[in-house]
């Protein structure tokens, strides 16, 4: 018996790799060919309230012609800007309120001082967009509320959207 | 010069069998399976405050890619907006009845709505799969966007 045991020690088994090497290359040749890193994407958090009925107190500050899914929170101080496209679907005019203003930066500007202002107590903020807007320029819009912060210090999520009815302002 | 003896070569083959799965062990592990619900031919627009967001896989999610035309993309088949968003409400409220969470219809849904959308989709597309969504009971919405233009 231990004569045996040494036997099998001293034959040493020959392993041959080659077959595994190949197919470890075949799989390393999968992964390569299917290997396509996509680029980070961003995101930005939104809450978007149901749809609401027009309420009369509600749209003193809202320029006519907003059609009947205000999605308006009752008793929330709600500021309005108001969106119109060209008819390749680039930004005409910009309001913010019933005030005109006249690019993104503004507006930027324009929201930072009113929403930091804490009398108004503007807590939502609703985007009137003509329909033909094409989304790029809608995010620059939406990129320029939420970097802006509530007086509590809470940044701006609360958006909702509301669609112009065609042929205003474009 | 002396001809070759005819005895054959027998290379070690055991570092470069190393270096070969220590390869396909890396491809493995950055592999994403996850990005093929993605529609990588959208050209998503720029903005500045979109920040990369992992939750761990923890927030479910309903991913909507919007093409142009706004159609709803699905794994590259084109799909209607409102059966499809209708249906997924109604698999999430039966998932968290299974759960023991009852949702009444038009209740909040807990997933959060991606909404990856083409640069140059016009509003009125983007709205309507949006109003679907609140219609049946979607509340939280993640609007994707790139950090900056790609190439730079």
């Amino acid at each position: 018996m231990s004569r045996r045991r040494k036997e099998r020690k001293q034959s040493g088994v020959a392993l041959n790799l080659a077959a595994m090497l190949d197919m470890a290359f075949q799989l390393l040749a999968f992964f390569i060919f299917t290997f396509k890193p996509s680029p980070v994407e961003g995101q930005i958090s939104l809450r978007l309230p149901p749809p609401q009925a027009v309420k009369a107190k509600a749209t003193e500050s809202v320029k006519a012609g907003s059609n009947e899914n205000n999605p308006k929170e009752a008793g929330v101080e709600t500021l309005v800007i108001s969106v119109s496209a060209t008819s390749g679907g680039r930004i005409q005019s910009l309001a913010l309120g019933e005030g005109t203003v006249a690019n993104v930066p503004q507006l930027e500007r324009q929201l930072q001082t009113v929403l930091a202002d804490a009398d108004l107590k503007f807590e939502q903020v609703l985007i009137q967009v003509s329909p033909r807007l094409q989304y790029f320029e809608l995010m620059s819009v939406i990129d320029a509320c939420t970097k802006q912060k509530l007086p509590s210090g809470q940044k701006l999520s609360k958006l909702s959207f509301v669609e112009l009815p065609e042929g205003d302002g474009g | 010069m002396s001809a070759p003896t005819g005895h054959g070569a027998d290379p070690d083959l055991t570092p470069m069998l190393d270096m070969v799965f220590q390869l396909v062990t890396f491809f493995m592990l950055v592999i994403n399976f996850k990005s093929a619900s993605l529609d990588q031919t959208l050209k998503l627009p720029v903005a500045g405050s979109a920040r990369p967001v992992d939750s761990g896989g923890k927030d479910k999610l309903l991913i909507l890619n919007i093409t142009t035309g706004g159609k709803l993309s699905l794994y590259g088949r084109s799909i209607d907006v409102e059966s499809y968003i209708e249906g997924e409400a109604q698999v999430s409220r039966l998932t968290a009845k299974r759960e023991g969470k009852s949702i009444e219809p038009g209740g909040d849904l807990p997933e959060i709505v991606v909404v990856r959308a083409d640069k140059t989709t016009p509003f009125s597309m983007v709205n309507k799969v949006i109003t679907s969504c609140q219609k049946v009971g979607y509340r939280n919405f993640a609007m994707r966007a790139m950090n900056k233009e790609e190439g730079q």
